[in-house]
């Protein structure tokens, strides 16, 4: 089963001869761990199709549904605690609070969701350890790199163990390294920790981490890519197998 | 030519036979998925700059198996070295066969300017992936030069796919205006008394 499904999804903002519509009928399916990169001209709908797959703006017509539940069925408290549960958020300029040090960001979602302080701060320490964190648990976002917050992002969107990991333009107030740093993270998610995960990006080289790319224009999606899946052909694999059969030929 | 001129550089590193400068070439252009040379294509290669008085021969090597030769660089082949080290590097990207593909399909019923775009995207698109994939592999620490090299491939994709995003934005104007057919010429030669 899909855990992203939408269906003729449209979005119109404003009415009448003002009216702009963002998206268009768009009919959009992911499958679980999939990393799905989506790509196009600003204005053509990336963000509003984030937005209402998250929950965080309602559909003119059409509907998403996450995980198999229709989102425009629930009603707004139960749709706030679907998002909670199943969705991780992680924005292009990462939205920590500043008075928290890393450890108190990252387990944010688990705190106001009731959890125990301590367990909360634990399993918060769990993630920034994965996200290659762990000596900079007490540090505050003023006194970490724009790399290192988006990570603690990431560790706060992981944190409550969500099937769904929204991100818009994670990498676009990073620099070239820290951006490939994150796309990789990214991948990781997908791949090695099995989240879903679907970004809006602008940045080709970002975007070329994913397995799939979805190409919207005027509110629809006009092309797809489906890139090679995990699975690195690099050249140390490549090198390694080369020495493997020489050594099979010499013995 | 660069192959060649590659062979005649590793030569004046140091001596080598040929199967050395096979898997010295490969070595340095970082793995056959990168450039992949025959070991054929060396040994004919040899003989080439042999018979042009670049290479000699400089021994025989035999340990156990067949017997390998060893060849070095002669003074003529140096100079031929520095010429080619006083050359800038130009490569043609005005020879494009994607274009020739585009130009064509505006002309032709069946073909679809779009969907050439699209598949040329998905084409660039893939090649990034691999290439990042690759380059995440890298150790800067000591494969520098070669992540560099993973470096100006990148680059070159992300600029063809910027053009394409122009190319796919004004494809509206370009199948607007008409095919460039030649200018029309008088032919043959041009008749006597005129000047």
């Amino acid at each position: 089963m899909s855990i992203v499904k939408t269906e003729q999804l449209t979005k119109v903002y404003g009415k009448g001869a003002t009216a702009v519509t963002a998206l268009n009928q768009l009919n959009l399916n992911i499958q679980p761990g999939e990393f799905v990169a989506v790509m196009g001209p600003s204005g053509c709908g990336k963000s509003t199709l984030l937005h209402l797959v998250g929950g965080l703006d309602q559909p003119t017509s059409g509907r998403v549904l996450l995980d198999g539940q229709d989102m425009s069925n629930l009603s707004d408290d139960a749709r706030a605690e679907l998002r909670r549960r199943s969705v991780g958020l992680v924005f292009q300029f990462f939205n920590l609070i500043p008075v928290l040090d890393a450890v108190e960001n990252a387990a944010l979602p688990l705190v106001l969701d009731g959890v125990r302080q301590s367990e909360a701060q634990q399993k918060a320490k769990d993630w920034l350890t994965r996200v290659g964190l762990s000596d900079r648990f007490s540090h505050r976002p003023d006194q970490l790199s724009g790399g290192q917050q988006q990570r603690v992002a990431l560790a706060r969107a992981l944190v409550a163990e969500p099937a769904l990991i929204l991100a818009d333009e994670p990498t676009g107030n990073l620099d070239s390294r820290s951006a490939d740093e994150i796309a990789l993270l990214l991948r990781q998610i997908s791949s090695e920790w099995n989240r879903t995960v679907l970004m809006v990006t602008h940045d080709p080289r970002i975007a070329a981490h994913a397995s799939r790319i979805v190409f919207l224009k005027d509110g629809t999606i006009v092309d797809e890519t489906r890139l090679s899946d995990g699975g690195v052909s690099g050249r140390n694999n490549g090198q390694e197998q080369l020495v493997r059969a020489k050594l099979e030929v010499a013995s | 030519m660069s192959v060649r001129n590659a062979i005649l550089g590793l030569l004046a590193n140091r001596p080598r036979h040929g199967y050395e400068l096979h898997d010295a070439f490969e070595a340095m252009v970082g793995g056959e998925q990168n450039w992949d040379i025959k070991p054929a294509q060396v040994y004919t290669t040899l003989s080439r700059l042999e018979k042009k008085g670049l290479v000699i021969e400089d021994g025989i090597e035999q340990a156990g198996g067949p017997e390998k030769h060893i060849y070095t660089v002669t003074a003529a082949g140096l100079t031929e070295l520095q010429e080619w080290f006083a050359q800038p590097v130009l490569s043609d990207r005005r020879r494009d066969e994607f274009f020739l593909k585009l130009m064509l399909s505006l002309t032709i019923p069946d073909a679809d300017p779009r969907r050439l775009i699209y598949v040329q995207r998905a084409g660039l698109y893939k090649e990034l992936h691999t290439l990042t994939a690759q380059r995440s592999q890298v150790d800067p620490q000591t494969e520098l030069a070669y992540l560099l090299l993973m470096d100006q491939a990148i680059m070159h994709l992300e600029a063809d796919l910027r053009w394409l995003e122009m190319v796919e934005a004004r494809l509206d104007e370009i199948c607007r205006q008409p095919v460039p057919e030649p200018s029309e010429r008088p032919r043959g030669r041009p008749p006597k008394g005129e000047s």
